[in-house]
Order: C-alpha cells, then sequence, then structure tokens
C-alpha cells in the first residue's frame, strides 16, 4: 500500500470507557472480523488482560476501510497498554503511530489516567480525534465530557466524535476522521530502512516475534538487519501484520505495521523502541529510545522450598516475553532460596505474580516491595549507590544521603473527597502541588509523592475513601533527598531479613509497631519465651514478646493413647523440621508467609 | 500361630462400651445403651475373650470403658464365669472401672467374689454445677455412698479420678474438691486436667468462643495437686497418677513405684505387652499394635462370625518401637532404669539416645545418673516435648 493511503493510530482511554469494544467494532466494520462469534475482546490475548479489562501486550491490527472519498485505506490500529507502569511501552506504541483516538466516557468523563496518557500522545505530536463514548447511557452528559477535553486536556470541543460502542453508533464517523484528520506517514528521508520495534512476543516455534513499524525503506524476509541500539545482526525470515491472526506478507512498506521474525532467541535481545535497518547500509536511530530500568523491587520465594528450580525455570519463561521483568537469585534465612525480582511498576508486579501463580501454578510468596534508592556514601569519592534491597543498605555510619524516587500522582475525585485524598497524600508524604476544577463535582490533585508510599494501598485507599469515585495515575519524577532509615525485625534479637524495610523515619516506629504485634500474633508460643523487636540502626523501637508455654504436656495417657499420641508427636516433630530456626525460635513458614501478605 | 510363641501375655484390657449419657468431655468410644446390644455384646465379649484365652496369663486385669459398672448383674456373671472357665481370673490386679452412679452392693459383691480387688471411680468433681457441666450423671452424695459400699463389699484397693481445669472451675472450687476427695482415704488417685478433644461436645463449646483456656489457672491447680496429695502421703509416680506406699520395709526410691501404684497401667507406660478385648480396644501384643473396630455392632458381627474384631494393626521397626517406648516411659517419675529399658526393648537408651537425653538435661528437664534418666518435676510438665525427641 502507498504510504497515502495508511493510517496509524492508537486509542487512548480509561479502564472500562470502551477501548475494547471499540476496537472489536472497528475491526468488525471494516470487515476484518466477520463476525462476532470470536471471544468478546480480540485485542487482549492473556486471560489476566481480559480480566482485569487491561492490555498488558500490544498488537498491531491492520484493517482495510474503503472511505466515502472511495478508496481503500490500510488503517493500522496499534494497542497500547494501558497502565502507567509501562508509559514508556506505551510511548513507543504511540512513537509508531501518526494519530490517537481519546475515549472519554460520556457518564464518567475525564479520568486521572486518560490525562497522563494524552500527554504522552501530545508530546509524540499526535493527531487527536476525541470520541465521547457511551452516548445511549441515561446519565450520559455529552456538553460536560466536551468540557472538561477543553478545560482539562485543552483540545477543541468541535472536534468530538459522540459515539456509543456498544450500540455501534458514530463508528463511521469515527473510520471517516482517521481517514480525514489522521496525516499519511512520510518517509523519514534516511538512504535506507528504519523501522520501530515497539513491542514483542515469543512463540515457541519462531523466537522472538517483533512487532514492528517502519518509517522508511522496507522490510522483508531475507533481508540482513541490524538492531541498532543492541547492536545485534539477524537474517529475517517473515515479515507480516496481524488481522488479528498472523498473517505472512511479501514485505512492509512505509508507514506500514506488522511483524517481523528473526530467529530471535529472547525477548531481552530486542529492545524496546529500538531501530532496525539494513546491515549493509545502517541509517540512522529514530527518535526517543531509552533503556527500560525496573521500578520497583521484591523478593519472590517457592512456598514449597524444593519448588526452586521449576520456579527458576518459570521465571526464565515469563522472560521470554516480557522483557522489562528481571530476576536474580538471592536467598533469605527465614524463606530460603528465591529472586530478587524487578519490576516496572505496581501494576507490573502484581502481573507477574499473578501469572506464576496462574499460567505457571507456581505457589510464591513475595517480600515487602522497595523501590530504588541512590545512597550517596561518605569519604572523598562519594560514590553513589542503587539499592533496591533493604538488605544491602550501607551502614549509616558510611552514608552520606539517601534520595527516593518520586511520583507525579493525579488524583481526580469527586469534590467532597478533596479532605480525604490531602489527608491521604499527607500521609504518604506527598505534597499537594496544585488543585484543578475539572467540573462543577469534581477536582483534580496533582501531588507529589515518594513511589515508595503509593506501592502498597495508596489506590485502593483512594478507591475506598471515595466509594469508587476516585481514580489516581502518576508518571515517575525526579530523585528527592529524604530521611531513610533501615528498619530490622529481631526475633530473639536475630533479624528476620524477609522483614527488613527501607522506610521513612517518621514511619520506621509506626510500621515497627505494627509488624511486632502481627508477628506476636503468627508466631507459635515456644518453651521459652520470644522476644520481638523492631529496631531502626541499633534502637529498639518497638517490643513484643510471646509467653512461654508453662506445660506441653497430654494430662492423660494410657495403652489405648499410645499410638495416636505417638503421630501426633511424629507428626509435630516433622513439622518442626520444616520450620525456620531464627535465634533458636522455630517459626513455620506460614507465619511469615501471613505476615508478608499484610 | 504367631501369639504362641513365647510366654503368654500378663496384662488384659477390656472394653465396656456403653454409657448412660455421654460425658462431655469424653472422646472414648462409648455409646448409650440398649438392653438387647449390651446382651450381644456380652456374648461377643465371651466369644473374642475364648479366642484369645489360650495366650493369656493375666496378672493385671482392667475393665474400662465406657462404663463397665453400667452392666448389670447377669451380664456380669457371664462374663465373670467366662473368665473363670478360661482360667483368667486369680490376677493380682483385677481393677474394674465404675460410676458412682452404678455402684450397687450386689455388684460389689459379685465383683469381689469373684477376684476384683481394685475398683476406679470416675469422680471427676464434687462441685455439683461441675458435674452438671461435665454431663455426668452422679452427684456428690452418691460419690461417698458409694464409696462407703465399695467399703462395705472389702475393697482395699480403690482409685479416685479427678479433673482440673474445668471450664468455670475456680482455684477455690478446685481445692475443696481436692481435700474432699483426699478426705476418702482411697488408696489411689489418677487427677489430670480436662483434655478438649475433637468431637466431644466441651471441643465444640471452646471452638464457639464460649470459654477460654487458662494455662495458668491449670497450671497453678497441677502445682496444688501435687503438693496436697504429696501431704496427704500419696506419691506422685506419673504425670497424673498418685498412690499411697503400704510398704514398710523398704525405701520407696529403690523400687521405682509406691506400693499402691496400678500395675496395669505401669505395664503401659513400660511399653509392655496386653490383650485388649471388646469394641474400640487396643492391644500390644509382642510388638503388634491392634485395634478393634470400634463401631458395636461391627465388632459383634466378626465375633458371632468367630472372628477377632481387629480394624487396623501396626508394627514399628524395632527403633521406633523402643523409641515409643522410651518416650511414654518418660511419663513416669522414675523415668528409665537404664537395665530396665534395654531388657525390655533390647536397645540401650544410652545409644540411640544419648544426645537426646543430654539435650533435656540441658535444658533441665531431666536427670541422668548412671543407672537411669528420668524428667524432672519441670521436665514432667513438658513431658510431650521430651518425648518427641526420642521417637525415631
Amino acid at each position: 500500500m502507498d504510504a497515502a493511503h495508511i493510517r496509524n493510530f492508537s486509542i487512548i482511554a480509561h479502564i472500562d470507557h470502551g477501548k475494547t469494544t471499540l476496537s472489536d467494532r472497528l475491526l468488525h466494520r471494516t470487515g476484518t472480523v466477520a463476525t462476532r462469534d470470536m471471544e468478546a475482546q480480540l485485542l487482549d490475548s492473556m486471560d489476566l488482560e481480559r480480566e482485569r479489562g487491561i492490555t498488558i501486550k500490544a498488537h498491531p491490527v491492520t484493517m482495510l476501510y474503503k472511505a466515502k472519498n472511495g478508496e481503500t485505506y490500510e488503517l493500522n490500529l496499534i494497542d497500547t497498554p494501558g497502565h502507567v507502569d509501562f508509559t514508556y511501552e506505551v510511548s513507543r506504541s504511540l512513537a509508531a503511530c501518526e494519530g490517537a483516538l481519546l475515549i472519554v466516557d460520556a457518564a464518567q468523563g475525564v479520568e486521572a489516567q486518560t490525562v497522563a496518557n494524552v500527554h504522552l500522545a501530545m508530546k509524540q505530536n499526535l493527531t487527536i480525534i476525541p470520541v465521547i463514548n457511551k452516548i445511549d447511557l441515561p446519565h450520559a452528559d455529552i456538553p460536560q465530557a466536551k468540557r472538561q477535553l477543553e478545560d482539562i486536556l485543552a483540545i477543541p470541543a468541535e472536534t468530538a466524535i459522540p459515539a456509543s460502542a456498544k450500540e455501534g453508533i458514530g463508528i463511521e464517523e469515527i473510520l471517516e476522521a482517521i481517514v480525514e484528520r489522521v496525516p499519511p506517514p512520510k518517509p523519514t528521508g534516511a538512504p535506507g530502512l528504519q523501522a520501530l520495534a515497539f513491542d514483542s512476543l515469543y512463540d515457541t516455534y519462531k523466537g522472538v516475534i517483533t512487532h514492528v513499524r517502519v518509517f522508511n525503506g522496507e522490510l522483508k524476509a531475507g533481508m540482513n538487519i541490524k538492531l541498532l541500539h543492541s547492536g545485534k545482526n539477524y537474517e529475517v525470515k517473515e515479515v507480516g501484520s496481524f488481522n488479528p491472526k498472523p498473517y505472512v506478507r511479501a514485505k512492509l512498506e512505509v508507514g506500514e505495521t506488522g511483524y517481523m521474525t528473526a530467529n530471535i532467541k529472547t525477548a531481552a535481545e530486542v529492545k524496546m523502541g529500538d531501530t532496525i535497518t539494513d546491515a549493509r547500509h545502517p541509517s540512522g536511530v529514530l527518535p526517543g529510545f531509552k533503556e527500560v530500568h525496573p521500578m520497583v523491587f521484591s523478593g519472590i520465594y517457592p512456598i514449597n522450598t524444593a519448588d526452586y528450580e521449576h520456579l527458576k525455570q518459570n521465571m526464565a519463561k515469563l522472560q521470554l516475553n516480557d522483557s522489562a521483568f528481571a530476576y536474580s537469585a538471592e536467598t533469605s534465612v527465614a524463606l530460603g532460596f528465591g529472586f530478587r525480582c524487578g519490576f516496572l511498576g505496581l501494576l507490573h508486579m502484581e502481573i507477574v505474580q499473578e501469572r506464576l501463580r496462574r499460567e505457571y501454578g507456581m505457589d510464591i510468596i513475595a517480600t515487602y516491595p522497595s523501590v530504588v534508592y541512590r545512597v550517596t556514601m561518605t569519604g572523598k569519592d562519594k560514590t553513589v549507590k542503587e539499592v533496591d534491597n533493604p538488605a544491602f543498605l550501607p551502614d549509616v555510619t558510611h552514608i552520606e544521603k539517601i534520595e527516593e524516587p518520586m511520583v507525579r500522582a493525579y488524583i481526580i475525585c469527586p469534590n467532597e473527597y478533596i479532605g480525604d485524598m490531602m489527608a491521604l497524600v499527607s500521609e504518604k508524604r506527598g505534597t499537594l502541588d496544585h488543585t484543578e476544577t475539572l467540573d462543577p463535582k469534581r477536582v483534580m490533585l496533582h501531588n507529589l509523592v515518594p513511589l515508595g508510599e503509593i506501592l502498597i494501598d495508596f489506590h485502593d485507599r483512594i478507591k475506598s475513601l471515595t466509594r469508587g469515585y476516585g481514580s489516581m495515575d502518576y508518571e515517575h519524577a525526579d530523585y528527592q533527598e529524604s530521611d531513610m532509615v533501615k528498619l530490622d525485625m529481631l526475633v530473639n534479637n536475630e533479624p528476620m531479613d524477609a522483614f527488613s524495610s527501607i522506610v521513612h523515619r517518621t514511619k520506621a516506629e509506626g510500621r515497627g509497631r505494627a509488624l511486632a504485634e502481627k508477628l506476636k500474633e503468627v508466631i507459635p508460643r515456644q518453651q521459652f519465651q520470644v522476644k520481638i523487636q523492631a529496631a531502626i540502626g541499633g534502637k529498639i523501637v518497638a517490643s513484643e514478646s510471646v509467653s512461654a508455654f508453662r506445660k506441653d504436656v497430654t494430662a492423660k495417657c494410657y495403652g489405648g493413647d499410645v499410638s495416636r499420641k505417638r503421630k501426633l508427636l511424629e507428626k509435630q516433630k516433622e513439622g518442626k523440621k520444616r520450620m525456620k530456626s531464627i535465634g533458636n525460635v522455630n517459626i513455620p513458614q506460614e507465619a511469615f508467609i501471613e505476615v508478608l501478605k499484610t | 500361630m504367631l501369639e504362641n510363641c513365647g510366654p503368654r501375655i500378663s496384662s488384659l484390657y477390656l472394653h465396656v462400651p456403653f454409657c448412660a449419657q455421654k460425658c462431655a468431655y469424653c472422646a472414648f468410644f462409648s455409646e448409650a445403651s440398649s438392653g438387647e446390644l449390651i446382651n450381644r455384646y456380652v456374648a461377643a465379649l465371651v466369644r473374642e475373650m475364648e479366642l484369645v484365652a489360650h495366650d493369656l496369663q493375666p496378672r493385671t486385669i482392667f475393665f474400662g470403658g465406657g462404663t463397665p459398672s453400667l452392666l448389670n448383674l447377669r451380664q456380669w456373671e457371664k462374663i465373670l464365669r467366662t473368665m473363670e472357665r478360661l482360667n483368667l481370673l486369680g490376677a493380682e490386679e483385677f481393677t474394674v472401672e465404675c460410676n458412682p452412679a452404678t455402684v450397687s452392693a450386689d455388684k460389689s459383691k459379685l465383683l469381689r467374689d469373684f477376684g476384683v480387688n481394685r475398683i476406679s471411680m470416675g469422680v471427676q468433681s464434687l462441685d455439683e454445677a461441675l458435674l452438671d457441666r461435665l454431663g455426668r450423671i452422679h452427684t456428690r452424695e452418691m460419690v461417698f455412698k458409694s464409696f462407703d459400699t465399695l467399703r462395705a463389699a472389702g475393697f482395699d484397693n480403690v482409685n479416685v479420678d479427678l479433673m482440673f481445669a474445668i471450664p468455670g472451675q475456680t482455684m477455690k472450687i478446685w481445692r475443696a474438691t481436692l481435700t474432699e476427695a483426699l478426705s476418702l482415704g482411697s488408696e489411689h488417685l489418677s487427677s489430670y486436667e480436662v483434655i478438649y478433644e475433637e468431637d466431644t461436645p466441651l471441643f465444640a463449646q471452646l471452638q464457639a468462643g464460649e470459654f477460654s483456656v487458662d494455662e495458668d489457672l491449670a497450671c497453678d491447680m497441677y502445682e496444688d495437686l501435687i503438693a496436697r496429695t504429696t501431704a496427704a502421703g500419696f506419691h506422685q509416680y506419673e504425670i497424673a497418677n498418685f498412690a499411697r506406699d503400704a510398704a514398710l520395709n523398704s525405701q520407696l526410691s529403690t523400687r521405682n513405684f509406691p506400693s499402691h501404684a496400678c500395675r496395669h497401667n505401669l505395664n503401659y507406660w513400660r511399653g509392655g505387652s496386653f490383650h485388649g478385648l471388646g469394641p474400640s480396644a487396643t492391644g500390644y501384643v509382642r510388638g503388634v499394635r491392634t485395634k478393634n473396630w470400634s463401631n458395636t455392632q461391627l465388632y459383634c458381627e466378626q465375633l458371632e462370625k468367630g472372628k477377632r474384631a481387629i480394624e487396623s494393626r501396626e508394627e514399628l521397626s524395632p527403633v521406633a518401637r523402643a523409641g515409643e517406648t522410651a518416650a511414654f516411659g518418660l511419663r513416669m517419675n522414675a523415668g528409665w532404669p537404664f537395665a530396665d529399658f534395654q531388657r525390655t526393648t533390647g536397645h540401650d537408651l544410652r545409644g540411640e539416645w544419648s544426645a537426646d537425653m543430654d539435650g533435656l538435661v540441658q535444658r533441665g528437664w531431666a536427670s541422668r545418673t548412671p543407672e537411669r534418666f528420668q524428667l524432672t518435676h519441670e521436665g514432667l510438665r513438658f513431658a510431650d516435648a521430651a518425648a518427641e525427641s526420642f521417637l525415631r
């Protein structure tokens, strides 16, 4: 297809605002998918995605559309992961497009997530086509949605298309707007092939299937290519597109979107945003490339220690498909052998854990998540260390300062909850930058909050405080110096590594106390008193104790009781063998798990 | 037959699985009685005795339950006559468990006539409210009256069973019960803390949070029990067992047990063999543990076909068996004289279990001399934890 008849676009929407339904409608209307006998959400192939209503892996789909002007256009819908954890992935997907459909729910208006992604799209100079969806709903408020478009996003209201993906209203207008408003792709003017790798997935038979957008030149089977950022060369085995099932094409030309296979063994070899060029006549790199670094870390351990090797294999498999997921072996006194894992963010962490549990059937426990702290050491050279594991935090006497990563968090909520939200932000050591009125009923709070503070329950708290009406999104901001300390939990004076954490000084005591109380509940009584303490440096900030058994004896035991009693004692003895012994105290692994869950 | 190897078994337990009413704490197998089923049971028990008699030369016999005293005169007579016919009478110690509500002069006399020489009375408490709480059918008055009846019938070796740490029992109530029980002047006292066995009403009430367990109070009651029984002339010889010593000539320390210690039970704790007859009864014969069917109907059916009613068998490896014997023997104050252990099990406690003994001595739970290993006063309170380490 000549570039003038190609349109590349993506869809930006808040969860549940109808992105998937609209995508399905477009596929249907263009005849790409003939009937609706397929599963409701075509583009999301993982169970988890379907369940959570979010897209993790982006699939480009090619549609052919005969416009009113009589010409046939190739429309490439490049789906984007709809979550801020994957901001870079979103930005790469958006980079493959010239335009974006922005879906706003007519009843709910603009949400926090929408704002972050629109900002991304605007940064990439994409043409934005606003779609006000769900206009069929009884409480749809189109004028208000339009006002919010202008006020919050500075998008002219008259450009918005009223639609109902569910009822099939406005689909024609949307397709026409894509043809008319989204500019056709233009060659970059480079001498040869320039293609953007914007996603990849792993196939057992073909190896890595790289999703590509050709910016210049052409990509076809048999070519020798070079990935400019990774510096690796490959021979292209196959190119093609998705409709939405993959189909082989002779070549991909300027502006076209599809996939490429080239016997690439692991997803890690293809960096997101890498530029693919002709190996013999390399052209320059496409703009916007970044190395992706994990932002959130947590230990993942098999509940049954015998599963270690199995878990290792499954993590490797998972990484084949998810190059942003990092892991390395670590050991814990409490939990045994496991892995230190790095994630792009909270959702990414949850997704990986869930996939390990469900797709791979692993029984795992995750330790308290940590962010990456920047630790400046004392001494002449002032070395800066990045610490993502409390175990590796240097001794305080060697630390000059600790910086923690911050995020800009947007909270949108009904007016009556402003007070609650501000209190929450302040509890999370955040600062409110400014407030923006969205409409007579809602505001958006712009906050600066430490990433480490929103890891656990920030989102849930917003949801519960606002009875589900609040929404939150964030983008990564800079590092900020902060008074962080290492909190250790001790049992009979021995540290329990799995519970160590790096926390802000003002929170250390409270967290220490809460953990000590919880541990007191779960550590079984022993034949001696068990002391549980929380310590910052050498200073004890909280203390609990589990009183000793005063007796452990069967009151009554005669001939008929011996066998049963023996079996009971054997079972206990066996159980003690499986317990972790810390400071002479036997602690069942379930106790650790119980505490880590809270 | 395997049972014919070696000397005949000298200890016999017979289980009577009937009660007038099930007690709230009791997980022993028993059921409410119907005259017809009891008769059928008696016939089956007779049959079982016939099957086993050739391997028995009882020196101790124990009728437990359930409530053995619930059997009527005719039923008792049938059992005892069978024992007579099978040459099972004449034991040094022949105990029958009685509920104070079911003791009569006639029955006492019959038992006495056939050589029963020890009665174990399930008193449990002398507080009316607690007796009700436990679901016991007897009253305080019945205890005193029954005791007199037994004495009148010539029983000079009577045990009184008492429970402590009963929900609702205060230290004051316990002390009063203990004082009155001691004043009865029995030769033997068994006293143990309430056990919350699964499948009992008391356990269900505990689970439902109707009361909570006060460990400190239970420990205090236990200490009080030991102090008061000792002061009253009893000798503790096992965690829950206290007996008077009538032997005047020799020191108790050289004999291990007071003269009124229950020989039948000593055999259990010493890992000795015994036959167990009746529904749910356990036997331990030459290293093989057996358990009879708990269902009385099923038990009777088997014996009516002329077969023993064994539900399960268990035979441990020699070292595991010795470990078990070591573990349970530690319940006795005398612990294990090394020579006795060697004789019983063929193993030297100082070999395989040396480190386990040292560990317990270090914790202050046990003492070890060249002759024996025994738990200390504190160690007895942790007998289960101690026992655990000896299992193999």
